[in-house]
């Protein structure tokens, strides 16, 4: 029974480096290194399916975005210029681009029947979610110091994936006040979350 | 004119979170081009955005992997700008078709994977009880673990590993558990293994193994977790100095 948890712990046969960081691999991946892509895969998937599956909502869908978007990061790596900002952000601004690219596509849910099962919940996800809870603190944190407007405006913009006049016209409010919200409030997070692009 | 780049200096924050119309976007992003504020700004905001995604990350379905890797190479990269050109290529949103055609295994494959599955069939059929009773136990325990990531009084504590890793503790003071995970942990040689100690002042005891996540049970105010590499199998008592100590 400990056998394979012994065993877990050891180095794959082909992988004595440690792990390099995402702008590294995804120059690797540019020039073709399939070994590197699985890693920028490990690395990204959980987010990338994440910020998709939040817009989206419908799991069959969002799988299928998602691996658009993760096929796309191997495709254009090489336009990845890390001068203009993190990997981890150009590759969620992808991802969350092709989620609201969808939704404005298309009248979601029309086109077909939910289709793939629901992942099972395994010890992966748990991991994975108590990263994210990490990361949920923080951004909960920093949330917490919006006015109200400013906090809605974000969430119905991100989260949910409304353009800034719908997000308007939802809250009721003057499209210029929705624009200056957004930004104010995002400057604030920004600042909030010590952010240093 | 002053007074539409003013208007189009506050779209920074829209542009940045995608809630700008096609048209718009295209008029911001030449607008971008000739004003150096705006793209620092920008940036910043995107960076931003992108802590707002891995707050939800989530962990999609295993076969995603395999069908990705499939398809990547299968599918010919393009190439890098060309140097002469400024390299500020806009983000490639509407470079590939909305929809991709992933390609379904071809049938030769599938045969093999049936020949395959057929000819391990019965050895299945023989493990198939063990095995889902190992499910069940796993189900109970990611359930269980779940429930103290998620518990309103979830406190978290995370600590580097010298020699490489993060270890992170969730404890709910209200269920009186704890979580333990452990991620990019140098791996050690067979011999030895990390596991797991619950630290209190009238000493450690041990917690098992170290797992990707572990559930501790009975988990006190004042306690620590303590790692240690140990023979392998685990001991009784720490033989070493721990790797990681952490509060509750």
């Amino acid at each position: 029974m400990s056998r394979p948890e012994i065993r877990r712990w050891q180095p794959e046969p082909d992988q004595e480096t440690l792990p390099l960081d995402l702008a590294t691999l995804l120059s690797q991946v540019a020039r073709g290194d399939h070994r590197a892509f699985e890693l920028v895969y490990a690395e990204l998937s959980g987010p990338v399916y994440g910020v998709v599956r939040q817009v989206l909502r419908d799991p069959a869908q969002s799988e299928e975005v998602a691996q658009e978007v993760l096929l796309e990061i191997w495709r254009t790596a090489s336009r990845f210029d890390p001068d203009r900002g993190s990997a981890t952000a150009w590759a969620l601004t992808i991802a969350h681009r092709r989620a609201v690219d969808r939704v404005r596509s298309e009248n979601a849910c029309s086109r077909r029947e939910q289709k793939a099962a629901e992942p099972e919940p395994g010890e992966d996800d748990v991991v994975e979610t108590v990263a994210a809870t990490l990361e949920y603190q923080r951004v909960r944190r920093c949330m917490d110091g919006l006015t109200g407007l400013q906090r809605e405006s974000i969430e119905l913009a991100y989260y949910s994936g409304y353009s800034y006049p719908q997000v308007a016209q939802l809250l009721g409010v003057a499209l210029g006040t929705v624009k200056t919200r957004i930004r104010d409030g995002l400057i604030r997070m920004r600042d909030c979350m010590e952010v240093t692009w | 004119m002053k007074a539409m780049r003013d208007d189009l200096h506050v779209l920074t924050g829209s542009y940045a979170l995608d809630a700008v119309s096609d048209a718009e976007r295209g008029d911001f992003e030449r607008h971008l081009q000739r004003c150096p504020v705006c793209e620092a700004e920008v940036r910043g905001l995107r960076e931003t955005a992108a802590r707002l995604a891995l707050a939800c990350a989530m962990t999609p379905p295993a076969r995603m992997e395999r069908r990705v890797l499939a398809a990547a190479y299968q599918t010919r990269q393009l190439p890098p700008l060309s140097a002469g050109r400024p390299r500020r290529a806009p983000l490639p949103s509407r470079a590939l078709p909305s929809r991709l055609a992933f390609p379904r295994w071809p049938l030769p494959r599938w045969l093999a994977v049936l020949a395959a599955a057929a000819s391990v069939a019965a050895a299945v059929m023989l493990g198939i009880n063990q095995l889902s009773a190992q499910h069940q136990l796993d189900q109970a325990r990611a359930t269980a673990i779940a429930r103290v990531v998620t518990a309103p009084d979830a406190h978290v504590e995370t600590a580097r590993v010298g020699a490489g890793g993060t270890v992170t503790v969730v404890t709910s003071a209200a269920l009186r558990e704890a979580v333990v995970s452990a991620s990019g942990m140098a791996p050690l040689l067979s011999s030895r293994v990390y596991q797991v100690w619950v630290m209190s002042p009238s000493g450690a005891r041990s917690a098992g193994l170290m797992h990707r996540s572990s559930l501790l049970a009975a988990v006190r105010p004042g306690d620590r977790i303590g790692i240690t590499v140990e023979p392998a199998g685990g001991t009784a008592r720490p033989t070493t100095t721990p790797v990681a100590v952490l509060p509750v």
